[in-house]
């Protein structure tokens, strides 16, 4: 994979820089300052003075959150060796332990059948990890398994947000509306299996999800012949779509003949409901 | 109620998706090539999900594609399985009776099977399911002597040797499908690896 300075032509300054920036404005985003600091503390450790330390903590805290204890421990590590009776190194060690004891915790009530227990621990612990992504889904799924759907869209809306180029969270976020049903959830899954192909237009899950709630909306009672028309063109279009990435799949493959058959006659019963 | 068959081809594959995916809830249909009457003869079943189980549009897509492949090929959905993460608790979870009831709706007889996770090492000598059918719009417990697994050693052994030999890889469910549309969700070179391996008599019912 390409290091931080090659994908973004900066210098180790420049790196340097940015996580300061993001210290001085307190930012959220640990996913990158544990991309930015690793490569920078792996690379330019002796070209950075004595801003390490303070770079090490702020790595260690970034790292918690993604789940990444590897490179939690080694910072730790570092920073025990520098300053081996501070007060603040210690509470550090102390956050450490404490995700690590929380996240087992929650692993031991999941495996138990506990869910609401299980989530409960996961609140809490996303108040003090709040950038813990796989955090934040393993909470979505815990809230979809107990059908409280709306708030496993709030769970998603935060993952969505913090990973806008991510098209599996918008698609499963338009899973979430679609299930929760009502045109106005409708319409938004519709939108958001629209997104998830912008990001991916490779994801099949978000062309067939685009084609019924396309396909739902334009059948509701309740829609405007406008709406109605919009909506049979994108289900037209997504039909389309899935025509021919099963074609493509289906040539030279014996394999999934059945598979395909199965669809083709699928889209074709769906249209004439429709029209 | 009805008597109810479960062929070799059905159980195994039901016993292969839920060892493939061994900490996932995983769930799928049951299928019939016979015609209705008498007892319902459980034919073949088509994994379905290993992730998201209540999420709506995907089972709807996948019960409706299930469904048009049935007429294509004379077989009809006649019931639903499931299989929890939580090894120790089988007992159907809503959306597992929400699907089992839209079932019940085509098939009078639809039955609900959920797979006990807690018994299916080898040590277990009984079938790990439990069957529920429609009593009174409720879904109750089936009376074990009204189900029946023709040559079960003989099956049980099939599923336990497919399974040593990693043969529960070339499993695909529906979500499998999704992920790679080359990948075929109707399973037949299992279903053919598993004629082989049955008797004449364990075969085809």
């Amino acid at each position: 994979m390409a290091s931080v300075s090659e994908m973004y032509d900066v210098g180790w300054e420049e790196m340097r820089d940015k996580l300061r920036k993001w210290r001085e404005d307190n930012c959220r985003n640990s996913e990158q300052i544990v991309d930015v600091g690793e490569e920078l503390i792996s690379e330019h450790a002796s070209k950075l003075g004595d801003d390490i330390w303070i770079i090490y903590e702020q790595v260690m805290i970034a790292a918690l959150d993604c789940s990444r204890d590897d490179l939690a421990l080694t910072c730790l590590q570092e920073l025990r060796k520098q300053f081996p009776d501070s007060h603040r190194v210690k509470r550090l060690s102390g956050m450490r332990l404490e995700a690590l004891e929380r996240k087992r915790k929650i692993s031991i009530l999941k495996a138990q059948g506990k869910s609401a227990e299980a989530i409960r621990e996961l609140n809490e612990y996303l108040e003090q990890f709040v950038g813990d992504q796989e955090a934040w889904h393993e909470l979505s799924e815990l809230y979809i398994n107990e059908h409280d759907y709306g708030k496993a869209a709030f769970c998603l809306e935060e993952l969505m947000m913090t990973n806008p180029h991510n098209h599996l969270y918008c698609e499963q976020y338009a899973e979430v509306k679609y299930t929760q049903g009502g045109l106005e959830n409708l319409e938004l899954s519709r939108k958001y299996f629209a997104q998830a192909l912008r990001l991916n237009n490779r994801n099949m899950r978000a062309l067939f999800g685009l084609y019924m709630s396309a396909s739902h909306i334009a059948a509701s009672p309740k829609v405007s012949a406008k709406v109605k028309k919009d909506n049979m063109k994108y289900a037209a279009w997504a039909a389309t779509q899935i025509n021919k990435a099963y074609k493509l799949a289906g040539r030279g493959n014996k394999e999934n003949k059945c598979s395909m058959k199965a669809v083709e006659e699928m889209l074709e019963s769906m249209q004439i409901t429709m029209s | 109620m009805g008597e109810v068959e479960l062929s070799c081809r059905a159980y195994v594959k039901m016993y292969l998706h839920a060892c493939l995916f061994p900490r996932c809830s995983i769930n799928g249909l049951l299928l019939s090539s016979s015609s209705a009457g008498g007892a319902v003869c459980v034919t073949d079943c088509v994994p379905l999900l290993h992730s998201h189980l209540p999420l709506a549009p995907i089972t709807q897509l996948a019960l409706t594609q299930v469904d048009v492949w049935c007429s294509q090929t004379q077989q009809r959905i006649v019931g639903y399985y499931q299989a929890n993460a939580c090894v120790s608790d089988s007992s159907p979870t809503p959306c597992a009776l929400k699907i089992a009831d839209k079932i019940a709706e085509q098939f009078d007889n639809a039955v609900l099977l959920m797979l006990d996770g807690g018994k299916m090492s080898p040590d277990y000598r009984v079938p790990p399911i439990v069957m529920y059918e429609r009593k009174d719009s409720r879904w109750t417990l089936k009376d074990k002597h009204t189900i029946m697994l023709r040559q079960w050693e003989e099956t049980r052994a099939i599923a336990g040797q497919m399974l040593e030999s990693g043969d529960h890889t070339l499993l695909v469910d529906f979500d499998s499908h999704l992920d790679d549309i080359t990948k075929d969700w109707t399973n037949q070179k299992l279903n053919t690896k598993i004629a082989e391996l049955a008797s004449p008599a364990n075969g085809n019912i």
